[in-house]
């Protein structure tokens, strides 16, 4: 289970978003670029369709591999309210082989893309990771090196920390309180509902940038 | 990691497993100093796709699977596809994974478990062969280790010696049938020469192929012995 959600910025004040992220978090960032492989199952297999997630963490010495299984978000009343996405998901790091596995069990490729950026891991509340990437498309089937950006100028912030059916209360207050921080700077909200870039972003990136990311909690 | 055989029990023809020959056996591994060591357990799944359609007969996915968890790697699943000579590793909770996916399923789940022992610079894993689902005894099976070596090649005088003096001292017991290590061809996999867990997946496999076998066969012959009656 985990908790999320996601925001855009325009890549102009992405290191603005750096210099605060680092002040809040009091960690280094780490570089990210993730080759991501959503396959879905053929067409007669399963009663219902599925879909799995294959990442291939090229920043490793030698790439490693994670399947990835993202099933339904938290519904009813309760998480209407909320403003944090609460979903079930299930990881397991993989041999390299995976794709060939998923291949050989009947599932096809559905679409693939590189995400480029760098990510913080931290304590606040909770285990939380904030991810900021541009997404990237291949021209050609895993032409990672020739990826191109699906939204050039856009990249992608995501704010997620793994829960439990007995803990996601106290983990979404922490996402949601981490959250406030950034605001100045992106909205963040559930995936799916997109809020755009906020109006304030310039002159709060142009402050941070002046300030050379002194500001602290 | 260290080197392994795995053998597993060939009945004579006409002759079953049952327990007196694994109290046998274990009493022979005691025979020859072997000291007891605790128990282990490794799991063998078969899984087979579920389909929306029956009647659609083109495969475009695989007939069937094995997953196995091994007792010296608990956060570990291997999954083995025979047909395509493919062992992939993963952690435990793909078989999480597998259950939301509701692409496959498992028919079939046996336990292999039993006694382990040292006897110098080898341990060796007696055990049963038994269904999850109802306990019944469907083979024996025997892990002989050689600590010392990984090297599948460098090892293999050593473990055929170590092997035969096993036979012989079990064929003083005059039981009804014999252990038999089947190497798979691990360059078929794409395996290498230095020991892996992937290594004993493969070794399982093969046992498991026997052991449909040996159960198919033992069906034929009670069918044509209530056909003959």
């Amino acid at each position: 289970m985990e908790c999320v959600v996601q925001g855009i910025i325009e890549t102009q004040h992405v290191e603005a978003l750096e210099i605060l992220l680092q002040g809040l978090c009091g960690v280094h960032r780490e570089r990210l670029r993730i080759h991501e492989l959503c396959l879905k199952s053929g067409p007669n297999l399963g009663l219902v369709s599925s879909e799995v997630r294959l990442l291939c963490d090229l920043e490793q010495p030698e790439p490693t591999w994670t399947v990835r299984q993202v099933g339904g978000a938290m519904r009813g009343a309760g998480a209407e309210q909320i403003s944090v996405l609460v979903r079930n998901t299930v990881e397991s790091k993989i041999s390299k082989n995976a794709l060939r596995l998923f291949y050989a069990l009947g599932y096809q490729l559905d679409h693939e893309q590189l995400r480029v950026g760098f990510a913080f891991h931290f304590y606040r509340g909770a285990q939380i990771t904030v991810t900021v990437s541009s997404i990237n498309k291949m021209l050609k089937l895993h032409a990672i090196d020739d990826a191109v950006p699906v939204t050039p100028g856009i990249q992608l912030v995501e704010v997620t920390a793994p829960a439990s059916s007995e803990n996601y209360n106290e983990v979404v207050a922490a996402v949601s309180s981490f959250c406030e921080y950034l605001a100045p700077l992106l909205h963040l909200s559930k995936p799916g509902v997109s809020t755009g870039v906020v109006p304030t972003a310039a002159a709060a990136a142009a402050s941070l940038m002046s300030d050379g990311g002194g500001a602290t909690l | 990691m260290p080197i392994k055989w795995v053998l597993h029990w060939q009945p004579n023809a006409g002759a079953s497993v049952n327990t007196q020959i694994l109290t046998e056996v274990s009493q022979c591994v005691e025979g020859i100093n072997g000291v007891k060591e605790g128990r282990w357990k490794s799991t063998i799944s078969f899984y087979k796709p579920i389909v929306r359609d029956a009647t659609n007969t083109s495969l475009e996915f695989a007939r069937d699977f094995l997953g196995i968890s091994l007792q010296e790697h608990p956060g570990k699943y291997y999954f083995v596809l025979r047909a395509q000579r493919m062992i992939v590793e993963a952690e435990s909770s793909i078989q999480t994974i597998m259950e939301k996916l509701q692409s496959y399923k498992t028919r079939v789940a046996l336990n292999f478990e039993g006694v382990q022992y040292q006897v110098g610079d080898f341990q060796l894993r007696v055990g049963k062969v038994i269904t999850v689902q109802h306990d019944s005894l469907r083979g024996i099976v025997m892990e002989m280790e050689y600590l010392p070596i990984s090297s599948w090649e460098k090892s293999h005088k050593i473990m055929g010696e170590f092997f035969d003096i096993w036979q012989e001292a079990l064929s003083k017991r005059s039981l009804p049938g014999h252990f038999v290590h089947i190497e798979p061809n691990f360059r078929e996999y794409g395996l290498s020469d230095e020991y892996s867990p992937q290594h004993t997946a493969a070794q399982y496999t093969g046992i498991m192929a026997q052991l449909i076998a040996t159960a198919h066969s033992a069906q034929a012959a009670q069918a044509a012995h209530a056909v003959r009656q």
